[in-house]
């Protein structure tokens, strides 16, 4: 397959640790997070995807096998269902370790013909990575995305929880910039604010 | 030619995202009266309106309300579909940021018409702006007893909840979203006749109501006002009523959600988003990705209603409205539309599964100059394998751009495969392309 064809496949899986070797990392507050979750449906399932949300937060940004082992137990499903749900939706990052920032690119339709794929070469170009890699300094991830529903502003990206557009080659100079000054993880914020969403007042 | 801002008329005041701003403006008459009405009564009040779901299919609205069972036996769910997806299309995206109450208030009614004790909205991942809006709002609602303990009247509840994707287009898909919802692959289900309806066995296989964010914004309006008052817009429309939300987005000066009557011209559309930029019209696609694109001379008769725009075969469908002028190249626009679905399709089906990649290496091979005689008739050919055959409507989705562009711009195609180069030499078009493939499509 050609690089353009891969959007959104995850063509590497996670390795799953040896069940008696499963860290239990969560933070109190993420256990906390997911005994509410439970509340908020009638089966305990329905919980998977965000409990996915704050493994993925609780982990740094990416769902390594370890990660999606430890929400199988949290919620007595199987490695595998996990994993199955895991690895079908795009924004959970199971394929590989995500920089501290991952700049996703809309290239698709009204994007495209304002002209996003030059925005897309030039970040290529300036971070010296492809679709789905990450700097060798562990800062930045770059993703081609498929339509992110923002189309007066195309040509639009995405860095943690912010839509940024329309985008210029000068606009992605200073993104860099300022995201290189930045200390938290974006990656880790978007997580977090959409556990958040899920609670009432945020969990408090 | 006017805006009729029914839904966003007060997007551009913070105060409506507000209890408080929200009722000032009337907010929550509608649910007040309709609280004081038979179940039933309200069911009809939306029948009287015409109200079709505003997600794409256009499916009239009372009949899902009126399908659930009236003699209750166990729990019954409300879900909002704001898993907004649709290339183009950016509406309930506004909607949930600027006026998240209509939703709420508009999920409310609908709980108390299909006596529902538990809603979900199912917001995209990436809308997390939105979604922070909704939680606001709810937040704020049950702390003033509208959502919570007690909400539709003594001992009866309704309890609303946000649950968030994470980016998968097939989750827009109701049987898909049901899937998501309850912890799966985002993979659409069987559906009617062959399974009961989501009215008897939805989600949790428990009676459900599935309905886009614009189509619960209706509600408040159509209860407030009642269903009449709604029905007069659109009247000149052979069975469309009400207002329509449009995301006009591409080559034109004032991309933006533009709310009209149904009835109204898409060239009065094009007016109002202040005309082309950059070169004259070439093509519109008038409702989203999906639908097939239209040439200038169609768009400038089309007419803008769910039965009007089969006269120029296209669709209404979720309201995004792109325009494209001269400079654009058909085959490579195709090319990533192809692109989308290809990336999109969940891999379910085989039709769709296969036929949309195999759509995406013909198209490849075209847009690289490598394109043979007998390309055109190839991908008609897979489309006619993909459509009406696939597990659900991605498939379709997935044919109907692709037949739609030959059928309009067929000498494009034809004129790309033979010189191995797009028919359209502008500075413009020279860019639409990543740099991979601009080095073999000269």
């Amino acid at each position: 397959m050609s690089e353009l064809l891969q959007i959104g496949s995850h063509n590497q899986r996670p390795n799953p640790p040896k069940p008696d070797e499963v860290e239990m990392k969560f933070s109190a507050i993420g256990v906390s997070e997911l005994e509410i979750l439970k509340c908020q449906y009638p089966e305990i399932k329905a919980c998977i995807l965000p409990a996915l949300w704050i493994a993925q937060r609780e982990y740094g940004g990416t769902l390594s096998g370890n990660a999606i082992a430890e929400v199988a137990i949290r919620l007595n499903r199987s490695y595998a269902e996990i994993e199955g749900v895991a690895t079908f939706y795009s924004m959970y990052n199971t394929h590989h370790a995500v920089g501290k920032h991952k700049i996703e690119v809309c290239t698709c339709l009204t994007c495209y013909v304002e002209g996003s794929y030059r925005i897309w070469d030039y970040l290529k170009s300036k971070l010296g990575v492809g679709h789905g890699k990450t700097t060798s300094d562990g800062m930045f991830t770059l993703e081609e995305v498929e339509c992110l529903d923002a189309c007066d502003r195309a040509p639009v990206l995405q860095v943690g929880d912010q839509y940024i557009g329309p985008v210029s080659e000068s606009d992605i100079d200073h993104l860099l910039e300022k995201l290189r000054a930045t200390k938290e993880s974006t990656a880790v914020q978007m997580a977090d604010a959409i556990v958040k969403v899920h609670l009432r007042n945020g969990g408090r | 030619m006017a805006e009729h801002k029914l839904l966003l008329e007060h997007t551009d005041d913070p105060m409506f995202r507000t209890l408080a701003g929200y009722k000032a403006k009337g907010g929550y008459k509608g649910l007040e009266r309709a609280l004081k009405m038979e179940r039933q009564a309200v069911i009809d009040e939306v029948k009287a309106s015409g109200l079709r779901g505003r997600g794409g299919a256009g499916f009239p609205t009372w009949i899902k309300w009126n399908g659930i069972v009236k003699d209750k036996v166990g729990p019954h769910y409300l879900i909002c579909n704001a898993d907004e997806g649709e290339p183009g299309t950016f509406k309930d995206k506004e909607l949930m940021e600027n006026t998240p109450f209509l939703l709420i208030e508009g999920m409310t009614i609908a709980a108390h018409a299909v006596q529902a004790d538990a809603g979900y909205v199912y917001i995209r991942g990436e809308f997390i702006d939105s979604a922070i809006a909704i939680r606001n709002a709810i937040d704020e609602a049950y702390d003033a007893g509208l959502l919570g303990k007690d909400s539709l009247g003594k001992g009866t509840n309704f309890d609303l909840y946000v649950h968030m994707g994470a980016g998968s287009y097939e989750c827009g898909e109701e049987s898909a979203l049901m899937s998501s919802l309850m912890g799966e692959r985002g993979m659409p289900r069987l559906k009617f006749p062959h399974v009961p309806l989501p009215t008897v066995r939805g989600v949790w296989d428990k009676p459900t109501i599935i309905n886009n964010v614009e189509t619960y914004a209706c509600a408040p309006y159509i209860l407030d006002k009642g269903g009449e008052a709604y029905a007069k817009f659109g009247a000149s429309t052979k069975n469309s009523r009400g207002t329509k939300i449009f995301s006009v987005s591409g080559h034109v000066n004032k991309p933006a959600n533009y709310e009209i009557e149904f009835g109204t011209s898409l060239a009065e559309l094009l007016e109002l988003a202040g005309g082309m930029k950059g070169g004259a019209l070439k093509a519109c696609v008038p409702g989203g990705s999906s639908v097939p694109m239209i040439n200038a001379e169609d768009t400038m008769k089309a007419i803008l209603g769910y039965e009007e725009m089969s006269d120029v075969k296209s669709m209404v469908g979720s309201g995004g409205c792109m325009f494209l002028n001269e400079h654009t190249c058909i085959v490579t626009f195709i090319w990533r539309t192809a692109k989308f679905y290809a990336n999109e399709s969940c891999g379910k089906c085989t039709p769709c599964r296969e036929g949309t990649k195999w759509l995406l290496n013909t198209l490849d091979r075209i847009v690289a100059g490598g394109g043979k005689a007998g390309d055109v008739e190839l991908m008609l050919d897979i489309c006619s394998q993909i459509d009406g055959r696939s597990f659900c409507g991605l498939g379709d989705a997935a044919a109907w751009p692709v037949q739609g562009a030959i059928r309009v711009f067929r000498e494009e195609f034809d004129y790309y495969i033979e010189h191995g180069r797009s028919i359209v030499q502008s500075e413009a078009s020279k860019f639409m392309l990543p740099g991979e493939m601009l080095t073999v499509a000269k």
